[in-house]
């Protein structure tokens, strides 16, 4: 196992490399200058300061030199300086990135317990109301548009009711907790202020619930069509015909063979989540990646950009190992 | 089934439990009592990316700065071509003319209890010249600053007439304390572009005598002031004002009309329009000097009709100005003649339409037949995937490819992204025209012409005469305002004849505030907002 995990985390960081390559070449080939749309508009209309900036990014060298000093960069830790914050990148990731990584993390949860025994309850009660409502439930949920149900929730919830909090990660007036961790609601529950925490927790139900919507979905049908898969095996019927109590039937016997490919989503919904908050993230003016990715390939700010494919591609890539190492959890099959 | 049943009910009560905690979610005591002497305002402040007032150069950050940092000079909202004592309580032409001398304000101290003195001032304005930022390009007329004694301070011009003034009065001039950012890595004189390390504190702190102080800012969530117990002027009447970054419009439109918010920034007129029947809400006007234009290259390997002089007029003839003002933007904008928004000395209404285009079909269509081109042309319009003052390049592309079509110009248009509009446009590559927009850096009328005949015209391809630039040197520098005045209208008479740049409009930004604030002054000084003068109902 330990030879598996070591060559999977090699393949892991050729990938990465890979992915950062193709998007150095691509944010290469794009006829704006970034350095241009940056500048003041004295400052871009003088040759020498404008020669002097793509010096300072690099853009006067040849484009294998250019990715050559982002390697040796990335040795050091060092992401480079993005040009439309002028400082460095993995700063700008680390801030932004615990925003996310709370917000994709609830959702997640949401997705899975919401997700989960949904799938399962439509499969036991296949047809019946249940089984209705969780498909009402995973179509409005994978197909409504992430920006439109964004408005609508903030609409009826914060607008109209008021029972919930409007946009940001905390109230308007509070001080954002200062924390090890940025997690909000870790940083609050470990210095024990309360009243915060509930603020914090408050904050992230409609955009969790926003960002998780589609992935209910996918997760309620995959692990319907799983579990009814499993429900029509023999060892099911072997166990029901034991008489052992349908509880222990569904769960114990037909669950942990159906979760497979359950977790296999999972596990890439969760990489998304945390990848594709975008939109999210705007109507929540939530300060994620989400939003700092999008700003930063509106500007064509490529060393931004490298930064957050590779912290993407790793994130992926991490994910899709721990998937494959949890088949070993559920399935005795694969540690043989 | 007992599973059915009783996985039922489970479900159930998860539901309604959670549908019943929903009213539970909002905040705590301890931040209600906090809410009343706390103002919070709304706006998108994702441009912002330094509160180092040297190196600032974006639309937002002028707002905190002018809160947390007095400048020698200030312009008042009602009068933006005078002036007014500040920092400095007053000011004359140095003993040999060659600059200018201020007296101090006495007994002004910093945040941080120090006083003001004018080695401040000149530490402020050696790290401003020294770090080579757009700031510095604004004031690149002052030669040196000499102290002459603890409150007196002599700035010396290379061009002894150039008009600093009103570039003094810009927040980016503010003057901030040497000790203290001495202490934080601060640099001045040659080099400092590279050895100053103040930047990075500065992000967090402020070390100004206004009448707040920059207490954090959190990169796209919120910026805190903290009330300044040793300002000078009035105290202001909130302990604490919080800009809450709000990136979103009608998540704006939402925070305003709950009251988490007193005041949004950036709704759009259709949400404006929804906010008439909002017993709290009421709307308030900031006149701007910015404006939106479409500059025409006469570049005649881009588009050879486009070089002669009859057809760009044709244009300006063509374009239904007032459609755009009162029907796209609902009437709430303003159209100066040229460079030189309407409300800066020697731009009024009134002259912007003796001097300016108006739409004339007719002789739109005889200027196309004296270009040779009786039958029209066809050109291109290029602009950003973007929107300004609520109102789409694209509708206004659309607008305009509409009016010049009724005198045969056929317009091509050519959505972009920012990037390469920008990277087209600074470097001249235009095939036609490009809509574009621009904001002042300082209440300058300098800042404006000589951008036009220094940059602008060169992206238009067009060679300035000698005189053209004359005019601008000499009515920047003509100290009777009058006199002054009338130059600047000859200028703008001589560029609407080149015709070079369309004038689209010059918004009048609509802010929502909520009826709990009495006082909300608006400025279009640059700063937007008289933070200090806000007063509660």
């Amino acid at each position: 196992m330990p030879r598996y995990i070591a060559t999977r985390l090699l393949s892991a960081i050729a990938m990465a490399l890979l992915a950062s390559l193709v998007v150095f070449l691509i944010s290469a080939l794009v006829p704006g200058d970034p350095v241009l749309a940056q500048m003041g508009d004295i400052a871009a209309s003088n040759p020498a300061t404008v020669l002097e900036w793509r010096a300072k990014w690099g853009l006067d060298l040849p484009l294998w030199e250019r990715y050559g000093i982002f390697l040796r960069g990335l040795v050091h830790g060092d992401l480079g300086i993005s040009i439309a914050t002028r400082r460095p990148v993995l700063d700008d990731i680390v801030q932004y990135a615990p925003a996310t990584v709370e917000l994709a993390t609830i959702a997640f949860l949401m997705a899975i317990g919401i997700g989960i025994p949904l799938g399962i309850a439509a499969a036991v009660w296949r047809d019946s109301w249940v089984d209705s409502a969780a498909r009402a439930i995973s179509l409005l949920g994978v197909s409504a548009p992430t920006f439109w149900l964004a408005f609508i929730m903030l609409a009826i919830f914060y607008g109209w009711l008021g029972w919930a909090p409007g946009p940001g990660r905390i109230d308007p007036i509070a001080f954002p907790p200062d924390g090890a961790t940025g997690l909000f609601l870790l940083d609050t529950a470990m210095a024990g202020d309360w009243e915060a925490w509930w603020d914090a927790a408050a904050h992230l139900v409609l955009p969790a619930t926003v960002l998780a919507a589609a992935t209910i979905g996918l997760i309620t049908r995959t692990t319907r069509a799983a579990m009814l898969d499993s429900l029509g095996q023999d060892y099911v019927r072997v166990a029901r015909a034991k008489g052992l109590r349908a509880r222990v039937v569904v769960l114990r016997h037909a669950l942990p063979n159906a979760l497979v490919p359950v977790v296999t989503l999972g596990g890439l919904a969760y990489a998304n989540l945390l990848a594709g908050a975008v939109m999210t993230e705007t109507v929540f003016s939530w300060p994620g990646l989400g939003r700092y990715t999008f700003r930063s390939a509106a500007a064509l700010d490529f060393p931004a950009i490298m930064g957050i494919t590779l912290v993407v591609s790793a994130t992926y890539l991490m994910v899709n190992l721990l998937v494959d190492l949890s088949y070993a959890a559920l399935d005795p099959r694969v540690r043989r | 089934m007992s599973v059915t049943s009783l996985s039922r009910r489970h479900l159930a009560r998860l539901l309604g439990a959670s549908a019943a905690a929903l009213p539970f979610l909002s905040g705590g005591n301890a931040l209600a009592q906090a809410r009343g002497n706390t103002l919070v305002i709304g706006l998108d402040i994702s441009d912002t990316i330094t509160f180092d007032p040297v190196r600032q150069a974006q639309y937002t950050p002028p707002m905190t700065l002018a809160a947390c940092y007095d400048s020698l000079m200030t312009l008042e909202a009602n009068d933006l071509i005078n002036p007014k004592p500040s920092l400095a309580t007053a000011w004359a032409r140095t003993p040999d003319g060659n600059g200018w001398r201020f007296t101090l304000r006495r007994d002004v101290r910093f945040a941080s209890d120090a006083t003001l003195t004018a080695e401040d001032v000149k530490f402020s304005f050696d790290r401003i010249l020294g770090m080579q930022e757009q700031t510095q390009q604004y004031i690149k007329a002052v030669d040196r600053v000499e102290v002459v004694d603890a409150h007196t301070v002599d700035f010396i011009l290379n061009s002894p007439n150039a008009p600093v003034l009103p570039i003094f009065c810009n927040p980016g001039c503010g003057i901030t304390e040497k000790a203290v950012l001495m202490r934080q890595g601060a640099t001045f004189g040659p080099g400092a572009k590279d050895t100053d390390r103040a930047t990075e504190w500065l992000n967090n702190n402020s070390a100004g005598t206004g009448p707040y102080r920059l207490g954090r800012w959190e990169r796209n969530g919120q910026i805190q002031l903290l009330r300044n117990p040793n300002y000078w002027g009035t105290a202001p009447a909130f302990e604490r004002v919080i800009i809450r970054h709000l990136s979103d419009s009608a998540a704006q439109l939402l925070a305003v009309r709950r009251g988490d918010v007193h005041a949004a920034f950036n709704l759009i007129p259709e949400q404006m329009a929804t906010l008439r029947s909002d017993p709290n809400v009421r709307v308030e006007r900031l006149p701007s000097l910015d404006f939106v234009y479409m500059a025409v290259t006469q570049n005649p390997a881009a588009n050879p009709v486009l070089a002669k002089k009859e057809a760009r007029h044709a244009i300006g003839h063509a374009i239904d100005y007032d459609g755009i003002l009162n029907n796209l933007l609902g009437g709430v904008a303003l159209r100066p003649a040229h460079f030189l928004p309407i409300g800066v000395n020697g731009s009024t209404e009134q002259i912007a339409r003796q001097v300016g285009f108006s739409q004339n079909l007719d002789r739109s269509r005889q200027l196309l037949q004296q270009a040779g081109v009786p039958d029209g042309f066809e050109m291109e319009i290029a602009y950003g995937n973007a929107a300004v003052a609520g109102i789409s390049y694209q509708v206004l592309g659309q607008k305009l490819q509409a009016d010049l079509g009724r005198v045969g110009i056929r317009v091509r248009l050519n959505p972009m992204d920012q990037v390469n509009i920008r990277t087209v446009y600074t470097q001249g590559r235009e095939a036609g025209g490009v809509l574009t927009f621009w904001n002042p850096p300082a209440v300058c009328n300098d800042l404006w012409a000589s951008a036009v005949v220094e940059r602008v015209a060169r992206r238009v391809h067009w060679t300035v005469p000698p005189e053209v630039t004359a005019l601008v040197k000499q009515a920047s520098e003509e100290q009777d305002l009058d006199t002054a005045a009338s130059l600047w209208v000859e200028w703008q008479r001589r560029m609407v004849d080149e015709a070079h740049h369309f004038i689209l409009f010059q918004p009048i930004y609509q802010i929502a505030v909520r009826n709990s604030l009495r006082d909300f002054p608006l400025t279009a000084a640059g700063w937007q907002l008289e933070m200090a003068h806000i007063k509660p109902a």
